[in-house]
């Protein structure tokens, strides 16, 4: 099992992990597309109704947002050190430091989940419950839907990737990554950077605007 | 499997060792065919759905054209036009041109071409077929509950408002279809970059690979912006709230600038293979190295990179910034200079050149001139002022059939018969084949010329009446549709005879260079005995 | 660039205390964001939170996802990811800001 398992139509190891390696960066290029579409779409509506951004931005919840983003940030840091650790032989920490990442993961998607909450009290979840009034109300309600997008879209990948990370911490724990064999767990690590980034982006486009003034 | 050998008028390839198993022979039940991974066994997969598919839209066409023989709408309903001109659309684009040579030419020949024993990821390659039939399915279904009426383009607000028919089925299907091409094109920039054969530079690649490469990155860069797209639409009309929602203020010219930043591209996405086809079949039938080889390369990637600068001329008269479409005019006219480029250096292969006419050869020579004449009414379109007249006329749907339909399924066509005898081992009846190339040119243009006429005389796409002046031009048109079908059919049926009764092929029946020439036809389960090393560029046919 | 290839698994990873220092820059750059966001800089707010952003996805990307040691290959497919993003959000903009109002 740990004698480098080489697929079959490649010439060895190098080969495999550079086919690997580029294929996760040629899907992670897609992916800054797909959220590259909500991002675009938020841009050319905001330069539209900046005044209704601002004050859509002003009911979400700032505090929480910005331990979000510390979760995640956080999160990123211990999966690339889990990484470097198989990479240097040490198989225990790295279970536990993937392990750690995971449980980041789901206190992210839990505090979004209570800001999901507050909002739907608040009454601004457009098609669900929308009790905004006032001349701002309608284009409000794009960057609610915006929001909604974004997040919704970015927390399906924040869920796919702790399924992945619970499943790269019970195959470390197993003995399957060593020095040599550890490309699954160097992908799921990109992958989850990825999600960071789109966050590290999400955050300011949606929590900090129209702050002042 | 009798395995006598039936003499061919062509000498027989150099390797004279006893006959391998093929990939045909690895396995004969319908399990080993739809679990395989095998890039061979994919592509022929994908080449029996998509020929189903093509059928389908192609009678949806002839419905269409059987329509408009009278100008009073005798056989269908506004409604049925509708819907029947949208899944012809949506099946021709996404089920036939965007997977056509790609998934079956390309997954087949890139693997060999470069010398390799299969792609890098052959269970997604496997895995993206079963998507591709997956949104088929929803295709179908769509159809059998009765249809879309949005056209192919789905422009809100019409899409997600006030249509009454299955929009989400549709969208779903595209959706889904839409993942299948990322993973193609994911695989074959992975297995371009990492496994070509030693001694295999990027400028030894043949023109068809470096075709695949342009089309790949396309494939990859504009997909995702579609599938996020089409997701807000599902969303909106789900929801009846979003983006594009003109109540709250949304923009649905929002939604046309990211349509068009995919189904322009896509336009490349179904040219670019074609042209890789052509620059294969030109230099092999004029026995010549291809004129230009660099500048070949250059621009099969100007014609990718710059193909997504050119949306916006598809939005002149919709509302869009003076400003903005001055912009995309002048990008538009620049994509066509690596095109023209390209049409020269074809041209001037053939110059000198030792030619022999046989049916690949007839098939590039027909896809040069129809391009060439699709290219150039492209550039009709792409001034402003003269867009503004013939914005949705027959114009507008003579010259996209002009590269879509002359282009890419020429080149299609051309392709599958080059490359028939390495993909099946047999030979198909050469006159036959001649027949239907000239065939399908007459017929052709005798369907799509009118179209031309028609349009630059006002008479505008979607529509099934118009005023009685137009039917000269609309019967002449039906009439070479039915010509055209013909062409198409033949095909199918002396390929497929060729599969039982044709002559065994050589490994190497043309004569040809290439990699893929070298091994036997059909070729083993790993491609090649031993992964063959590489000495020098590609068509090195003037060399004696 | 050879001696990190010869490498079997990619390249060296970062000493542990590279990865800390990044994170400890990226948290300091998240204060600074959410602290310039409240204090108003007029038309530079906006400018400062997406140039902070792209200062901190730039130190992910370079650090954690390994792009500085790795093949160059993979930096030219993740600039080609947001420079084609960076054209479909310019030509629209290029649309809606000059339209007529």
């Amino acid at each position: 099992m740990n004698a480098t398992p080489t697929a079959e139509q490649f010439d060895d190891p190098v080969q495999q992990r550079e086919a690997a390696t580029l294929g996760m960066w040629a899907f992670i290029t897609t992916e800054i597309l797909f959220f590259g579409v909500l991002f675009a779409a938020y841009t050319l509506c905001r330069v539209r109704f900046p005044q209704a951004f601002a004050a859509g931005s002003r009911h979400t919840d700032v505090i929480l947002g910005t331990a979000e983003t510390a979760v995640l940030l956080i999160s990123s840091c211990l999966v690339a050190v889990a990484v470097r650790e198989v990479q240097l032989g040490g198989q225990r920490i790295a279970t536990w430091l993937i392990g750690l990442t995971a449980a980041l993961g789901v206190t992210f998607l839990t505090m979004h989940g209570f800001e999901y909450v507050s909002e739907y009290h608040e009454g601004l979840i457009p098609a669900i419950r929308y009790l905004q009034t006032g001349p701002l109300s309608a284009p409000m309600q794009i960057f609610f839907c915006l929001y909604y997008f974004i997040t919704g879209f970015h927390g399906l990948h924040v869920s796919i990737g702790v399924a992945v990370l619970l499943v790269m911490a019970k195959k470390t724990h197993r003995g399957d990554f060593n020095q040599d064999y550890h490309t699954p767990l160097e992908m799921t690590a990109l992958y989850w950077h990825l999600v960071d980034i789109v966050w590290i982006f999400v955050f300011p486009l949606i929590y900090l605007i129209g702050r002042v003034g | 499997m009798s395995t006598n050998v039936v003499d061919s008028p062509f000498p027989a390839g150099e390797t004279g060792e006893p006959p391998r198993e093929s990939y045909l022979d690895a396995g004969y039940g319908l399990r080993s065919w739809l679990s395989t991974r095998d890039h061979k066994r994919i592509a022929i997969l994908y080449a029996l759905a998509i020929t189903m598919f093509f059928f389908l839209g192609g009678l949806a066409a002839a419905l269409l054209r059987l329509e408009l023989v009278t100008p009073n709408g005798s056989l269908m309903s506004a409604e049925g036009y509708n819907k029947t001109f949208t899944f012809h659309g949506v099946v021709m684009v996404w089920f036939f041109l965007i997977p056509s040579i790609p998934a079956t030419l390309g997954n087949f020949l890139v693997p060999l071409m470069i010398g390799a024993r299969d792609v890098a990821f052959p269970r997604l390659n496997l895995f993206s077929w079963y998507l591709y039939i997956l949104g088929g399915c929803f295709t179908i279904a769509c159809l059998l509950c009765g249809g879309v009426d949005t056209g192919w383009t789905f422009y809100t607000p019409f899409s997600t408002m006030f249509s009454n028919s299955n929009v989400m089925l549709t969208v779903v299907g595209v959706f889904i279809v839409g993942f299948s091409s990322i993973f193609t094109g994911l695989n074959f920039i992975v297995t371009i970059h990492t496994m070509r054969a030693h001694g295999m530079t990027w400028f030894r690649l043949p023109l068809f690979v470096w075709s695949m490469y342009g089309v790949s990155l396309v494939m990859i860069l504009a997909t995702p912006v579609l599938a996020m797209t089409l997701a807000l639409i599902g969303l909106e009309r789900l929801l009846g709230v979003g983006i594009f929602d003109p109540a709250l203020g949304g923009d649905p010219l929002l939604f046309q600038h990211f349509f068009w930043f995919y189904s322009h591209p896509a336009v490349y996405i179904m040219i670019l293979p074609a042209m890789g086809v052509v620059s294969e079949l030109i230099t092999a039938a004029a026995r010549r190295r291809i004129f230009g080889y660099d500048f070949m390369v250059y621009s099969i990637l100007g014609i990718a990179v710059i193909g997504f600068l050119v949306w916006g001329h598809h939005m002149f008269v919709s509302g869009q910034s003076m400003y903005a479409s001055i912009v995309f005019s002048i990008l538009s006219f620049v994509v066509a200079v690596p095109s023209a480029i390209k049409v020269f250096n074809w041209t001037a292969t053939l110059y000198k050149g030792d030619i022999s006419f046989g049916a690949p050869m007839l098939y590039a020579l027909g896809f040069v001139g129809l391009f060439m004449l699709g290219g150039l009414t492209g550039l009709f379109l792409a001034a402003t002022a003269l867009d503004v007249n013939l914005t949705d006329t027959y114009f507008v749907v003579a010259h996209f059939h002009y590269i879509m339909v002359g282009g890419a399924v020429m080149a299609y066509l051309g392709g599958i018969h080059f490359w028939w005898p390495k993909v099946t081992g047999r030979l198909y009846s050469e006159a036959w084949a001649r027949f239907a190339a000239i065939v399908m040119f007459f017929g052709f243009n005798l369907t799509f010329f009118p179209q031309y006429l028609l349009g630059y005389e006002g008479m505008p796409r979607r529509y099934h009446v118009y005023p009685p002046q137009f039917q000269v031009l609309n019967v002449l048109s039906s009439a070479g549709a039915t010509i055209l079908a013909v062409s198409y059919l033949l095909p199918l049926a002396y390929l497929l005879w060729s599969l039982r009764y044709g002559p065994r092929a050589s490994a190497n029946p043309w004569r040809a260079k290439g990699l893929e020439w070298q091994t036997s036809s059909p070729p083993p389960v790993h491609n090649f005995d031993r992964t063959p090393a590489v000495t020098e560029g590609p068509y090195a046919y003037d060399e004696r | 660039m050879k001696t990190s290839r010869s490498h079997r698994s990619g390249p060296r990873p970062p000493s542990l205390a590279a990865n800390l220092m990044v994170l400890a820059a990226l948290l300091g750059l998240l204060a600074l964001t959410v602290g310039t966001a409240f204090i108003n800089l007029g038309p530079a707010n906006a400018a400062a939170n997406v140039g902070i952003a792209v200062v901190k996805a730039a130190l992910v990307l370079t650090f954690y996802m390994r792009l500085k040691t790795d093949s160059p290959l993979f930096r030219i497919v993740a600039v080609s990811g947001f420079a084609w993003l960076a054209v479909l959000i310019a030509l629209s903009l290029a649309d809606v800001l000059t339209r007529p109002t």
